[in-house]
């Protein structure tokens, strides 16, 4: 188990690694941030002298030895456009990007996973009717108009919600439910299609053979056995929130790690997009290997294998 | 009759997505004959008008475009884009999965961490990335989408190569010392475009919203083309005056979204129904 992790700690470290040098050279090649950062009647000699403190000047390999150099103790430079620690600026709106994913992920939980039991169990029914088409609709219409859309009725005509920012837990309201909406028609369509598989397993049969009472049938031997494409399926929408609520966040103003990431890219302010790269990789690939260890926990034949 | 209407209630979904797919591809094809007005030609004095204004069905714009028109061009864009990542990472992402499970060894070891790397990153925060780098515009949002999207291709493909390489037709063609190439394009390449198809149709509506979403934040197509992204961004600043800017772009991104994933369902349900995406 301990060589299992430390192979695929090591594997994570790679990845991570690789992706920073392919995000510095695509940064590199797209351009001059300089420019954009210095008034229009500056002298030439000027922005030489921007750019020798800068270390724009020396060649691109040195400039990449010391960009791993800095990024292997954390330290990814300094933002262009708000003279400040990177990775910190990174760092201090992932607080606001955390409560808003957790939030959006326990409405997704609540919603999806009942929706989809229950369209499983009662098939055919008025139930699995309404659910699936609810969750094909979900999965159709994007985020970011269901946003405008609820912004509109709720904020302009009804007044009932603040358009964005945060503050209280009203704030918190539409941003949760635009990104809850996409990802529980996800989660809702795979729980069901995935109790339905358990559920003509012949353990499900025997269950019911010797009597049990439908709740223990469900409760007990189906919604633990289906419970592996869930856990993965959570695991993907977790990590994607973390990192992708780059689109609610822009539209309610959200302060996020998504809405800073933007921004920095329309500001070319490169040492805040290469400290964001880095902190949505390894979130993402934490999550991956959080979710391969439940496995063993959901089912210990795959412990084996994980071991091994 | 009754087997008839049998067949029409089994098949209700994806007929119901194939009517949304042909409305949106008459609208992007016979855009110029449909569109009361040049998409792009402003009529200050008739600006914000609301829905069902004479000779404005859908109302005009802060600079008197005719949004009807607009929302119908729009679907050109939307359809191109779509249409043109699906074909060009089904091409590289087909022939670079083909290859790493035909042959194996270390290209294929290689692919798969490249396409590790890739999938550690949110799709649309990756093609934001990528798009962002190489500029703004029409070819370079097609190059964007594609360059973060060709992975699920490798990876879909090369699993199925990986299958389809121990069945026996296979084994007994090589037997028969029939040439690798050969093997590869007669016996492996047919019995993977199922699958290829089936993941092209799912992954056409996610491109036309990523395209959608990307220009929405300031990237990808720029106003004044008509794309329905930049048309949503626009409409919010003007959403406490006119709402229709932005109901009648997304009520169209939203039904071709749902048609494309309904026959994308379907195709499925019917060519590949162990496929899980």
């Amino acid at each position: 188990m301990r060589a299992y992790l430390l192979s695929r700690l090591g594997q994570t470290a790679l990845v991570i690694f690789l992706a920073l040098t392919v995000v510095f050279f695509l940064v590199r090649l797209a351009g001059d941030p300089v420019l954009l950062f210095l008034p229009m009647d500056i002298q030439a000699k000027d922005v030489n002298e921007f750019r020798q403190r800068l270390g724009f000047n020396d060649p691109l390999i040195v400039q990449y030895g010391r960009f791993v150099a800095g990024a292997a103790r954390g330290d990814f430079g300094e933002s262009l456009r708000y003279k400040r620690d990177a990775l910190g600026l990174v760092l201090e709106r992932l607080p606001a990007t955390l409560s808003l994913a957790g939030a959006a992920l326990a409405l997704t939980a609540c919603v999806a996973v009942p929706a989809g039991v229950l369209s499983a169990v009662r098939r055919g029914s008025i139930w699995d009717h309404l659910g699936m088409t609810g969750a094909v609709l979900g999965q159709a219409i994007p985020g970011f108009w269901l946003g405008l859309m609820l912004i509109y009725v709720f904020s302009v005509r009804l007044g009932w919600l603040p358009t964005g920012g945060t503050g209280g837990l009203a704030h918190f309201v539409m941003p949760c439910v635009v990104l809850a909406s996409f990802y529980s028609a996800r989660m809702a369509r795979l729980t069901r299609s995935s109790v339905l598989e358990t559920l003509r397993e012949e353990y499900v049969l025997t269950a019911r053979a010797k009597g049990l009472a439908e709740r223990f049938v469900i409760g007990k031997h189906t919604l633990k056995n289906s419970a592996i494409p869930i856990v993965t399926l959570a695991g993907l929408e977790t990590a994607q929130l973390l990192g992708g609520a780059v689109i609610t966040e822009t539209i309610f103003a959200w302060p996020g790690v998504g809405r800073l990431t933007v921004q920095a890219l329309l500001n070319r302010d490169f040492p805040v997009v290469l400290a964001a790269v880095f902190l949505i990789s390894v979130t993402y690939t934490l999550i991956n290997l959080g979710v391969d260890l439940l496995y063993g926990w959901l089912d210990p034949r795959t412990r084996r294998e994980v071991a091994g | 009759m009754t087997e008839v209407v049998a067949v029409i209630r089994r098949h209700a979904l994806g007929l119901l997505g194939s009517l949304l797919v042909a409305c949106a591809v008459i609208a992007a094809v016979a855009a110029p004959i449909l569109a009361p007005h040049d998409p792009l030609a402003s009529d200050f004095a008739a600006s914000l008008k609301p829905p069902g204004t004479p000779g404005h069905p859908f109302g005009t714009d802060q600079l008197g475009r005719d949004l009807c028109s607009r929302v119908l061009y729009g679907a050109r864009i939307a359809l191109f884009i779509g249409f043109c990542t699906v074909v060009l990472t089904a091409l590289v992402g087909g022939l670079l999965g083909l290859v790493a499970g035909f042959f194996g060894g270390w290209p294929g070891a290689v692919l798969m961490r490249i396409a590790d790397v890739q999938l550690s990153f949110p799709f649309v925060l990756l093609a934001l990335t990528i798009n962002a780098i190489v500029g703004l515009g029409l070819r370079n949002i097609i190059v964007s989408l594609s360059a973060a999207g060709w992975v699920v291709y490798a990876r879909v493909v090369r699993g199925e190569v990986l299958s389809v390489k121990q069945r026996d037709y296979v084994q007994a063609a090589t037997a028969l010392g029939t040439g690798r190439s050969r093997v590869l394009f007669r016996h492996v390449l047919p019995n993977v475009a199922p699958s290829v198809i089936v993941v092209g149709s799912l992954q056409f509506s996610q491109f036309i919203v990523a395209e959608a979403a990307i220009s929405f934040l300031g990237f990808g197509v720029q106003p004044p083309t008509p794309a329905w992204g930049s048309m949503l961004s626009e409409s919010r600043d003007f959403l406490y005056v006119a709402w229709w800017l932005a109901a009648f772009p997304g009520a169209a991104l939203a039904l071709t979204a749902l048609g494309i994933n309904l026959v994308g369902d379907w195709l499925r349900d019917i060519l590949d129904p162990k496929l899980r995406i």
